[in-house]
């Protein structure tokens, strides 16, 4: 089985938040990086696969050049090689702009399995993964929080609903899960991991292997700005009829949400 | 007068050479040592090989414990008995074949006579002791296997019978010696005497010879046996205690990760990491093994065994000593010693406090063993404690194993309004004030970081702190057996701190303190450390610190692992608390204090995870203080603090005991008017 596991590096969760001049991006001062904390469990996942079933494991990056720690972390804990896509240009990409280049890279490998975390802990748009399946004409499961190995050729999956309900669901391989936390606990990087990592290859591709032409984006940031904390609260009182109509107004003429 | 042993020289000859070529052939388990590494940081002083092997060995200095009295009688009895009468034998060898008769006394003369009876007597006393205690009272930690039991021939109480039939076979043969023979001056072989006046002498007569054979065969078979037995420490730990590098003891050896990294030599599949098989010890740490008599005084004071938890040092030392005979003498096929026999929690659950090296009698270091495996654990298997990885993983990215924000490293002073020095403007100042981890992020250790200020400013110290240059020292970090980060760490912070120019490094945490001060020479950090209540000790002696005020109530001291134990401050602080007790109340020691003091259960790591098994060594520590009658129990470690605090809290004493820092008790005490 070859799995290829989408990593992603981001601010530790107690960073300062601190937005830059540019009002679209973070200050990086004080910022310590770290990988997304549903990658780790992803890497895990793929790496538990790997080792009971045999098989590659490959990590696979888009980010600034800090970002090939998070490949190098990956690579100490067990992975076998690394993708790692730089390029000033890729800085600001949507999840659509990212599973784009990823397709385009990691179309001419074949992998059984691509594993990413559920969303990342920076933007949270949980879609990289399914759009990358979509560009790849394979299958896909978000929110996974179980897997069961049925054969070279398909797993069964058990993925996370709401409401405390799950379901299990068995796909053909190729296929691109997004897996959820908790599913399995990562491991630690041993130091004779690390060691070994320094002989493990790591390829860089920018955009000039990329035969793109352009970048597709569907959505861009404008603007980054802390939410303003106000708290106002109103009393409410008479008989329960009184308050009812008086709630309503609020809500249809003052909040407008209804 | 010895006429008849003359009459079967050939017999006894060739017994007793018999029974030392198996003595010596059976000394191959003390050779089994050097399976192990060579320890390249120990060179054999030989000044020091003698005073350790009179002090610790014939003298036995660490057997004469407070917590001990039994045992510690028990054994002087049985160790000198034994040793005068092996003198005895000695010399009547000797004087026997007329070698150096001038010197020598006989076994006749009149006081060595009464010496030699007076030793039989006390090697009876302390075997019928060892026996009580074996069979009879049985302390729960000791070991008390009748004739078997961890590899030892005879067990624990088969040996002592054996002896105890030696040593009364002894007082027979003798009193039928002098009974039949008659010698001068026979009144002085006080026991043996009255006993031959039991029988008549015609019936000692008759078994003269009986008795003689066997005394001297029970004696040939004991030398034959003693290696198999656990009377090898006889041997085992003399020799143990001799090659002892006292100034080493207890302290975690340097690992040099970075250069092994880039060593292009290193192979690095099969490079082993830690330790995981007994022949991956150092030598001396084998011996160690070797050397353990099973006393259980390390598992009877060792903080994790007393509240319920997996862990007996004593049980490590016998286990690698089981895994390195079976690869030496058995069949050679070996499973890991960790994992199998060793498991990962026995090894979690130490707080490499080091009580367990307090009261060996043998001079054993189960502290460096279990971090040892544990660098096994962590290094080569990527398995730290579940709980604790995180702060491991934390430590590495911010720098801090609580992995708050390294640009909050000084926020604790901007929220208190101070406005201090930092290196990076000032470069240069008397005092460099390390404030740790704990005093920059953790809330109550928050209150000690502005309590050293106070201080220094009221006594006109010129200070300053590297902010956020500083990082976890990595005191944690090791002794999960994370070398390589703490390694990291060290060498980031010797880079920081070589880059200013400071007298003395001061701290108020007991465990920055032992790193900076003991763990970071060896990677080129050579500074002057003082922890802070040394520090303030010699202000207020110096008179630049005049507190006004006393404090209330009656006060304890609650002694930290890493400033007692493992580094020998006893007196500074309670000098420091001295000074400001003038009438009231009083201070009262604990019941376990000093080298004696119990762990807040935080070392080692354990502050950052738990062990589920047992009860929690916070609390059984605040019961003692709660028991002691004190109003207030002063401290002076970070962790400590923050374990007693949480240890009130459960026990809902917020109200009636405080925990308070010796940086805030004299801060407090200090006249109102400066800042």
């Amino acid at each position: 089985m070859k799995s290829c596991v989408l990593i992603k590096q981001v601010p530790d969760g107690d960073s300062p938040v601190v937005i830059a001049d540019d009002q679209v991006s973070l200050k990086s001062a004080g910022i310590s990086w770290t990988t997304n904390e549903t990658d780790s469990y992803a890497l895990e996942e793929a790496l538990l696969l790997k080792e009971a079933h045999g098989g590659e494991v490959v990590v696979c990056t888009i980010g600034k050049d800090s970002a090939l720690q998070v490949v190098k972390d990956a690579l100490a804990k067990g992975a076998d090689r690394g993708i790692f896509i730089t390029d000033p240009q890729f800085d600001h990409l949507d999840s659509y702009g990212k599973a784009a280049i990823f397709a385009q890279v990691l179309k001419a490998e074949n992998f059984d399995l691509i594993f990413s975390g559920l969303q990342s802990d920076n933007s949270s748009n949980a879609q990289t993964g399914l759009i990358l399946a979509e560009f790849l004409g394979t299958a896909h499961a978000t929110m996974v929080i179980g897997t069961e190995w049925v054969d070279d050729s398909k797993i069964k999956v058990n993925r996370e609903l709401e409401a405390g309900w799950f379901r299990w669901t068995e796909l053909d391989f190729p296929a691109s899960l997004t897996i959820q936390s908790g599913i399995n606990k990562p491991r630690y990087a041993s130091l004779r991991g690390i060691m070994l990592m320094k002989k493990k290859p790591i390829t860089t591709i920018t955009s000039g292997d990329l035969k793109m032409d352009e970048i597709p984006t569907l959505s861009r940031i404008k603007k980054l700005y802390i939410p303003r904390k106000t708290k106002e609260t109103v009393f409410i009182s008479g008989s329960p009829e009184e308050i009812v109509t008086q709630l309503t107004d609020k809500l249809e003429n003052e909040i407008k949400v209804l | 007068m010895h006429e008849f042993k003359y009459a079967y020289p050939a017999y006894f000859y060739l017994v007793a050479l018999a029974a030392l070529l198996y003595f010596f052939y059976n000394l191959r388990k003390l050779w089994a040592a050097s399976a192990g590494k060579p320890d390249p940081a120990v060179k054999i002083n030989i000044g020091e090989f003698f005073i350790n092997g009179l002090t610790f060995g014939i003298f036995q200095r660490r057997v004469f414990s407070r917590r001990f009295a039994y045992p510690a009688l028990m054994h002087f009895l049985l160790a000198w008995g034994f040793f005068i009468l092996f003198f005895a034998t000695t010399v009547d060898f000797f004087v026997a074949r007329g070698w150096f008769a001038d010197f020598l006394p006989q076994l006749d003369t009149p006081w060595f006579a009464s010496l030699n009876d007076t030793a039989g007597l006390m090697l009876i006393a302390g075997l019928l002791l060892a026996l009580y205690r074996r069979m009879f009272s049985k302390p729960e930690k000791l070991p008390h296997d009748l004739f078997s039991g961890r590899g030892n021939f005879l067990g624990d109480s088969g040996i002592i019978l054996f002896l105890l039939l030696l040593a009364l076979g002894g007082f027979f043969a003798e009193a039928a010696r002098l009974a039949v023979y008659q010698p001068p001056a026979v009144e002085y072989s006080w026991i043996g005497y009255p006993l031959s006046a039991l029988f008549p002498v015609s019936s000692w007569r008759q078994f003269e010879l009986i008795l003689w054979w066997f005394h001297a065969l029970s004696a040939l078979l004991f030398i034959a046996l003693l290696p198999l037995t656990k009377m090898f420490h006889i041997l085992a730990a003399l020799v143990n205690v001799a090659l002892t590098n006292r100034q080493l003891r207890g302290r975690l050896r340097p690992m040099f990760v970075s250069r092994l990294m880039e060593d292009p030599e290193a192979d690095l599949e099969n490079i082993s990491l830690g330790v995981s098989r007994s022949r991956e010890f150092r030598r001396k740490q084998l011996l160690d093994a070797i050397a353990c008599t099973e006393c259980a005084r390390c598992t009877t004071v060792c903080p994790a065994n007393t509240t319920g938890k997996p862990l007996s040092p004593m049980k490590i030392m016998t286990d690698i000593r089981e895994h390195l005979y079976a690869g030496q003498f058995g069949n050679g096929e070996q499973k890991d010693l960790v994992g199998a026999t060793i498991t990962e929690t026995e090894l979690w659950s130490c707080t490499t406090c080091g009580a367990c090296m307090a009261e060996c009698p043998v001079l054993n270091e189960h502290v460096p063993a279990i971090v040892d495996m544990r660098r096994y654990l962590v290094l080569s298997e990527g398995k730290p404690p579940e709980q604790a990885s995180e702060s491991l993983e934390k430590t590495l990215s911010t720098g801090n194993p609580w992995g708050l924000p390294k640009s909050n490293r000084l926020k604790w002073a901007t929220d208190a309004g101070l406005d201090i020095p930092v290196f990076s403007e000032k470069k240069k100042a008397d005092v460099l004030y390390w404030v740790g981890c704990a005093g920059a992020y953790d809330p109550l250790n928050q209150q000690v970081a502005v309590s050293m200020i106070r201080i220094f400013e009221a006594a006109g110290v010129d200070y300053a702190v590297l902010g956020t240059e500083e990082s976890c020292t990595g005191d944690s970090a090791r002794r999960l057996g994370e070398e390589y980060l703490f390694e990291t760490m060290a060498l980031q912070n010797i880079d920081t701190l070589n880059r200013y120019e400071f007298e003395v490094i001061v701290t108020p945490c007991p465990h920055c303190f032992n790193t900076l001060k003991n763990e970071y020479p060896a990677f080129d950090g050579n500074y002057r450390v003082m922890h802070h209540s040394e520090f303030i000790s010699e202000l207020i002696s110096a008179g630049k610190l005049s507190p006004d005020k006393t404090l209330s109530g009656r006060v304890t001291y609650h002694d930290a692992c890493y400033l007692g134990r493992h580094n020998q401050i006893y007196s500074a602080p309670r000098n420091v608390l001295g000074k400001l007790l003038k009438t009231e109340g009083g201070f009262t020691e604990l019941p376990r204090h000093h080298a004696d003091s119990f762990c807040c259960g935080a070392g080692g790591g354990n502050m950052w995870h738990d062990i589920e098994a047992g009860s929690r060594m916070n609390v059984n520590r605040i019961e003692e203080v709660m028991h002691s009658g004190a109003d207030t129990v002063a401290t002076a470690c970070s962790f400590c603090l923050i374990m007693l605090d949480d240890a009130l809290k459960i026990k809902g004493q917020e109200d009636t005991l405080k925990v308070l820092y010796i940086a805030q008790v004299v801060a407090d005490s200090l006249p109102a008017s400066r800042k």
